[in-house]
């Protein structure tokens, strides 16, 4: 019996190892350029990708009859010898838009030759994922300049820098000029519609309203038409820069050199190279835009929408926490019903986030957010501003959610400080309030502390509730934008990194495809998770050091 | 230092201003941030429960405004029909004459009196009850003609229209251009007219009067049923078929002959109908009878059952409800049922008539019945000036009016928000609120026989692209699902979570015990929707792929540790006693594999000894016998019992005997023992199996059939992440808390470590440890992300570990955002968080008050 609880403990421990074990593996090695493989097999067709996964099978015997003779014979011996299986390998081929598929199986006894090409490059490209094949020419302006991989190569390297600087000019372009050009004529469409709804349609303010209209409208179309035109120009230049690639069947195809992401000729790199081009996709995966309908690219809005959350969910429980805190430990008049009101607050966070989630919504998002568009943004209706989940009610939702457990911490902290400090401080005479900022307060504070985190670690790992208050698979722009005035949009949805695990990994298109970039998701998460957790630990161990030190 | 240069400090025996007002503010401000947190927190039950409370408020019934009751021309014979807009602007009477009026609701006028079949007169007339469908009309000559009437709406630009109608307030209307004006809610102006278009014609049997007709719109086509006065009964079915180039439809008709003429000794029949797929046609007589064609195969129609309607009486009114398929039927005594199609004698057989509800019956003949174009509502007049709306799915009945006329014709208008009554002279209406009649508790928690349905069931399908749909709210299937969950992982959690807290309190030493427990802690921060993602794309798979290699190795490891303690025994005393700490814990660690590797190569040998060869095909009852199944799941109990056999059987006599032998000795026979005791169990296990095979026992069908890949087995193994490091951490506690003289007391009295815990540690902390379980239960109740992700979500109530469910949480974050917000569907859905709340804070509660008594408990020490 001793032997079963150590092997329950020991059971638990290989869980959660092997969990981590397996989300740090395939998280960690999504980025790492695998090298690319041409496989040819029997049947002579050809296929160029990456090995992503290797498992064996039962081969039937109508597999084997599709073999020629000899090989059919060999691999029966070779199974018969074996365990009865043969293995297999998952390519991941790609060209989706030629191909329509982004991986096969290839099973190894098919295949009759395989070799690891020099010039075999993986392009990842801005709006249709990732492409396999060989470089055939650059062109520029229709012209071929160069027709050999090495020379090819030398051209892409010339001209990248001046392609990417125009199309970075171009967007920065069309999402802050041009942005703030649909911002103004929206502004002045709004404010006449404000205007015809407090007067009326044909109403003396209204018509002088719509001049004003009318005259805005036409300096911005102007403004417009300008940024548009460079924005053309711009385009027009980067798209005389071509790079024609041939696939492993001979498809040639066209790809914009503002389109490559980046072009790894893997099968050249060494190590040192290898290195860097993992990190630098670390590096985009961590501050750039999702692509690719969120299968390719990076998490940024997902790391910002998440951070930004959790802090101001934190900035909403933390006082009101403490607030209670103190109130039910300090001014309280201990007695039942306190006692019953801490064992309802205890409760509290047992109850199901997703009932939170519920009450944000309904409470939220469809009576407060509701009730102040019609008071303040009727002009937008029927269109919601806060009328549906966005990031301000997910803050307030999780902080709702958190709340028990900063007022449980910070309680049991306060309870901690003993009382002969308070009677002390009370002797010298201080009032109340001096000894609970002066004394208590501070040496409550770790405990404070790790309340916060551990309610931060919670709110940044839900998800259930978020599903109902705002998490959004793609939101456009980002809540906190400095150049727009006010700067902050608490009503906008945001993007999450737990969300946008479920939703790539079960919603999406081709969530076969984008499931390396779930597991380092996933790896991203536990991670800031899991810190934030040692923190707390760590705080707590010292804060206990701490009082032991006191006494 | 001299006292020139220290200042005297100056006692301030007035406490400060600034002090007295901080204290005041400070002390009111955190009394009121208190309270108001503790109270915004207690804010969510009664906001919960506030959405909720609309459901259990009755439906409410007034009389309309001083219009209702005024005269309107007199006719002798009941209306054709009666049709009412959205707004209740406009109202349509089709007389019996084929005269078609229009009356302004407004004002009680009569727009306008068209004749849209000439001269014609209908001998015979078919409605659809939702808005938009064709009607279709029999007359005189045989002749079948199909028309369209209908109400269209179309917004009005300002300039349009003259300036009175500018000036309509929201609300209010204006008569326009033969039809009514009026301004909406948005500010715009609506103009809602009449349309009433003739379109083809048909001629489908002998030029005898149609006596009676009948049509349904389908996917398949356009039906018609009509009955002559001859007797010639014919199914007729169009199909239309668009051409894309010229836009022109073609027509084809193909028809049927039920009855070619009418049966001299009978007579005809008083009603036909057809339903609304035109797969049945009914032809029901005076005294109740009831013929049921069955039309699947159109060219061969069969005459599937006849039975009788009534039970003594006859027939008054017979109709169809909104989705034409259940057929209300009244008598004229003021009885009232509801019957439709179902498959009673299994999946497979023919769908026969069942009488589905019988209603409170009215004191006089039913004159009309109408059922509501939005739902399963009916509206039924008796000769006495009676009214009642009936719910027909629940059988409850809504509201009860009286009026002082008889109303020959009813209709519900489209919002359901009134009722409009036409006795011969008059009009009359009803101001109604209907509220949520299909969200009753009845319905929420009890089977009901919905339509279609051989038994009453538990059922829940919330929602549906076509409006004649019926949403089914049951919620027990989903508190079912969240039972089943909990009850899985919990099976699965529990053990492993206690037993490892047991191990770690008692066995560890003190500073691998901490950071154990902190390892432990880390996997209760997991996020859920990690644990979810991994569950069902790695995890469910790879057991697929694997089952019956992790099947068995929910035997073999237990097995391998059990090996892996005897072996221990064999240790030398001196090795035993200095490697009890970290070096058994490794020793045990290693056997885990071990208890892996033996799955592995066990595996696919009990596949193919106990489940023919294939786990799945064996589940889903296509091969092999019983017996494999139940011997698997039997192994566990005949384990319990052959260890109580070998302790009660051999413990008392070996006791004295061993005293005698050294350690080895004992440790062999101890060996020897278990290998017996394994033997034994495996025979005792075989025999039971055996004799309940013989019993006819399958556990098919029960805890084990059909494999899903997302499944409750899976389900219960990822929650087991969830749920393991809660228990475990507060069991721990628990254990830890127990006071150390105990202990010590009990290892001075000469008892072993495992005696002490087993004999005074657990008993002791035993409180402590159920409440552990209690919020344990508590998490594994609300979890949403692993079940939505895990679980399949299909809304079904089976045992089967191999099958998926639907839990109220993962209803709740899949179903809500799409709710219609202030529908019967988004408050059946706070139904389901509440009954969530209710289910989570009874638990912890439970928890907490044991936990409080095992504290007193500790404290009496």
């Amino acid at each position: 019996m001793v032997w079963l609880t150590g092997g329950s403990l020991g059971l638990c421990l290989v869980m959660i190892f092997g969990l981590l074990a397996l989300v740090a593996h395939h998280g960690g090695r999504t980025f790492w350029p695998r090298p690319i493989r041409l496989v040819e097999d029997l049947q002579g067709n050809v296929l160029l990708g990456e090995v992503t996964e290797s498992d064996s099978f039962a081969p039937d015997e109508g597999l084997l009859a599709s073999l020629p003779e000899e090989h059919a014979t060999a691999l029966r011996a070779e199974i018969a010898a074996g365990d009865g299986e043969v293995g297999r390998r998952l390519l991941r081929t790609e060209n989706f838009e030629l191909t329509g598929v982004h991986y096969h199986w290839i099973d190894d006894p098919f295949v009759a030759e395989e070799r690891t090409p020099e010039w075999a490059l993986v392009v990842e490209r801005r709006d249709k994922g990732r492409f396999y094949g060989f470089p055939t020419g650059f062109l520029v302006e229709g012209r071929r300049l160069a027709e050999t991989p090495p020379a090819i190569w030398e051209k892409l390297r010339e001209h990248e820098g001046a392609v990417l600087e125009r199309f970075d000019r171009a967007l920065q372009l069309e999402e802050i000029d041009l942005g703030r050009a649909n911002r103004a004529m929206n502004d002045a469409r709004l404010e006449l519609r404000e205007v015809e709804l407090d007067e009326g349609i044909d109403s003396a303010a209204w018509r002088a309203q719509k001049v004003e209209h009318d005259r805005r409208v036409e300096g911005v179309q102007a403004e417009f038409e300008r940024i548009t035109g460079e924005i053309g120009r711009l385009r027009a230049v980067n798209a005389n820069y071509q790079l024609e690639l041939e696939t492993v069947e001979g498809q040639q195809t066209l790809v914009g050199v503002a389109d490559v992401v980046r072009a790894v000729p893997v099968n050249q790199l060494g190590l040192h190279d290898k290195l860097s081009v993992y990190l630098d996709r670390w590096w985009e995966f961590l501050t750039e835009d999702p692509r690719h309908a969120n299968s390719e690219g990076g998490v940024w809005p997902a790391i910002f929408g998440t951070v930004v959350m959790t802090l101001l969910m934190t900035v909403v429980v933390v006082p009101f926490g403490v607030l209670a805190a103190l109130y039910l430990r300090e001014y309280a008049k201990q007695g039942a019903l306190v006692s019953l009101v801490r064992i309802a607050v205890n409760n509290l966070a047992g109850v199901p986030s997703i009932v939170f989630g519920v009450f944000g919504f309904g409470f939220f998002c469809q009576i407060l957010g509701v009730g102040i568009d019609e008071l303040l943004f009727s002009a937008t209706l029927p269109n919601p501003t806060y009328g549906k989940g966005g990031l301000m009610w997910a803050s307030l939702t999780l902080a709702l959610l958190t709340l028990p457990v900063v007022i449980v911490a910070t309680e049991e902290a306060l309870s901690a400080v003993p009382n002969s400090m308070r009677e002390g401080s009370y002797a010298c005479g201080a009032t109340k309030w001096q000894t609970i900022r002066r004394i208590v307060l501070p040496r409550a504070q770790p405990g404070i502390m790790t309340g916060m985190i551990l309610a931060v670690a919670r709110g940044a790992g839900e998800v259930a509730p978020l599903m109902l208050v705002g998490a959004a698979k793609w939101a456009p722009s980002l809540a906190v934008d400095l150049a727009q005035f006010p700067y902050v949009f608490p009503e906008r949805s945001f993007m999450h990194l737990g969300f946008h695990i479920y939703d790539v990994g079960f919603q999406s298109q081709n969530s076969e495809a984008a499931r390396p970039l779930v597991y380092t998701t996933t790896l991203l998460l536990i991670g800031i998770v899991v810190v934030l957790n040692l923190v707390a630990v760590w705080i707590r161990a010292r804060m206990r050091r701490r009082l032991h030190g006191a006494r | 230092m001299s006292p020139e240069t220290t200042p005297r400090a100056r006692r301030n025996r007035k406490t400060r201003r600034a002090a007295i007002l901080g204290e005041r503010f400070a002390s009111a401000a955190i009394t009121a941030g208190g309270i108001g947190t503790i109270l915004a927190v207690c804010l969510i039950f009664f906001f919960l429960a506030w959405v909720v409370h609309p459901i259990f408020l009755s439906p409410t019934v007034q009389a309309g405004d001083e219009l209702s009751g005024a005269a309107v021309a007199e006719v002798d014979r009941a209306p054709w029909s009666m049709g009412v807009d959205e707004d209740r602007l406009l109202a349509w009477t089709l007389q019996h004459d084929g005269a078609l009026e229009l009356v302004d609701l407004a004002t009680g006028l009569r727009l306008s009196v068209q004749r849209p079949f000439g001269d014609e007169s209908p001998t015979a007339a078919s409605f659809g009850i939702g808005t938009g469908e064709r009607a279709a009309f029999g007359f005189a000559d045989g002749s079948v003609r199909v028309a369209r009437i209908e109400f269209l709406a179309d917004f009005l630009k300002d300039d349009e229209v003259s300036e009175d109608v500018i000036g309509l307030e929201v609300g209010a209307s204006a008569v326009h251009e033969g039809g009514v004006v009026g301004r909406t809610p948005t500010g715009q102006l609506r103009l809602t007219t009449l349309s009433v278009e003739v379109l083809e014609r048909y001629e489908l049997g002998t030029d005898a009067p149609v006596v009676d007709i009948d049509h349904a719109e389908s996917p398949a086509g356009f039906f018609l049923t009509t009955l002559q006065e001859d007797g010639k009964f014919v199914v007729a079915r169009v199909r239309e078929r668009r051409n894309l180039m010229t836009g022109k439809t073609t027509r084809s008709l193909v028809q049927t002959v039920l009855r070619e003429s009418a049966d001299p000794l009978l007579e005809a029949p008083r009603e036909i109908l057809m339903d609304g797929l035109g797969q049945s046609v009914y032809a029901v007589w005076k005294d109740g009878r009831l013929e049921h064609w069955d039309m699947r195969v159109f060219d061969a129609p069969v005459l599937r059952e006849e039975l009788s309607l009534l039970e003594e009486g006859e027939l008054a009114r017979v109709r169809f409800v909104t989705g034409k398929k259940t057929l209300a039927v009244a008598d004229d005594r003021g009885n009232l049922w509801t019957w439709f199609p179902a498959r009673v004698g299994g999946e497979d057989s023919d769908p026969t008539l069942r009488l589905a509800r019988r209603f409170e019956p009215g004191d006089s003949a039913v004159v009309a019945l109408q059922p509501s174009p939005r739902s399963r509502t009916l509206a039924v007049s008796y000769a006495s000036g009676l009214t009642r709306l009936f719910q027909t799915t629940l059988g409850d009945k809504l509201v009860e009016l009286e009026c002082e006329e008889v109303l020959t014709t009813l209709v519900i208008p489209p919002k359901e928000d009134a009722l409009l009554g036409r006795s011969s002279q008059r009009l009359w209406t009803w101001e109604i609120e209907k509220r949520y009649p299909e969200a009753t508790l009845t319905a929420l928690f009890r089977p009901i026989p919905y339509e279609g349905f051989a038994e009453p069931e538990h059922f829940w399908a919330s929602s549906s692209a076509s409006d004649d749909f019926e949403p089914q709210l049951g919620l027990m299937p989903l508190v079912f699902g969240t039972i089943k969950a909990t009850v899985y992982s919990m099976i699965f959690g529990a053990p492993l979570a206690i037993l490892a807290a047991i191990y770690t309190s008692e066995f560890l030493s003190k500073r691998l015990r901490a950071s154990v427990k902190s390892t432990v802690e880390l996997m209760a921060s997991l996020p859920s929707v990690v644990l979810g993602f991994i569950a069902a794309l790695v995890l469910a798979p790879l057991v697929q792929d694997i089952l019956p290699a992790f099947l068995s190795a929910f035997l073999t490891v237990p097995f391998a540790i059990l090996t892996g303690a005897y072996l221990w025994q064999m240790l030398p005393d001196h090795l035993a006693i200095r490697w009890a700490g970290w070096q058994r814990f490794l020793a045990i660690f290693l056997t885990l594999p071990l208890g892996v590797g033996a799955a592995v190569v066990v595996g696919p040998l009990f596949e193919s000894l106990l489940f023919a060869g294939e786990v799945e095909g064996w589940l889903d009852g296509r091969i092999g016998s019983a017996f494999g199944g139940t011997f698997f799941l039997l192994v566990p109990a005949a384990a319990l019992v052959t260890v109580l056999l070998m302790g009660s059987v051999l413990g008392p006599r070996m006791r004295e005997r061993s005293a005698t032998w050294t350690r080895a000795q004992v440790a062999r026979f101890e060996s020897l023992k278990f290998v017996g005791g394994t033997l034994v169990l495996i025979a005792v296990a075989a025999v039971l199996a055996f004799l309940l095979q013989a019993a006819g026992f399958d556990p098919r069908g029960g805890v084990l059939d059909t494999y899903v890949q997302r499944n409750a087995l899976i389900v219960g193994f990822a929650m087991g992440f969830a749920i393991v490091p809660i228990i475990y951490t507060l069991a721990e506690d628990a254990l830890s808390e127990v006071p150390s003289q105990l202990r010590e007391g009990s290892l001075a009295a000469g008892a072993t470590t495992w005696q002490t815990a087993v004999r005074i540690v657990i008993p002791f902390a035993m409180s402590g440890i159920f409440s552990a379980l209690m919020i344990g239960l508590g998490r594994a109740v609300g979890e949403t992300m692993i079940v939505l992700m895990a679980a399949g979500n299909t809304a079904i109530m089976d045992w089967n570990v191999f099958n998926g469910f639907r839990t109220l949480s993962a209803n709740v974050a899949v179903e809500l955002p799409e709710a219609v917000v202030g529908s019967a569907h988004y408050r059946t859905l706070f139904v389901a968080a509440l009954v969530l709340f209710f289910m989570t804070f009874a638990l912890n509660t439970l928890a907490e008050m044991v936990r409080r008594h095992f504290r007193g408990r500790m404290h009496a020490l």
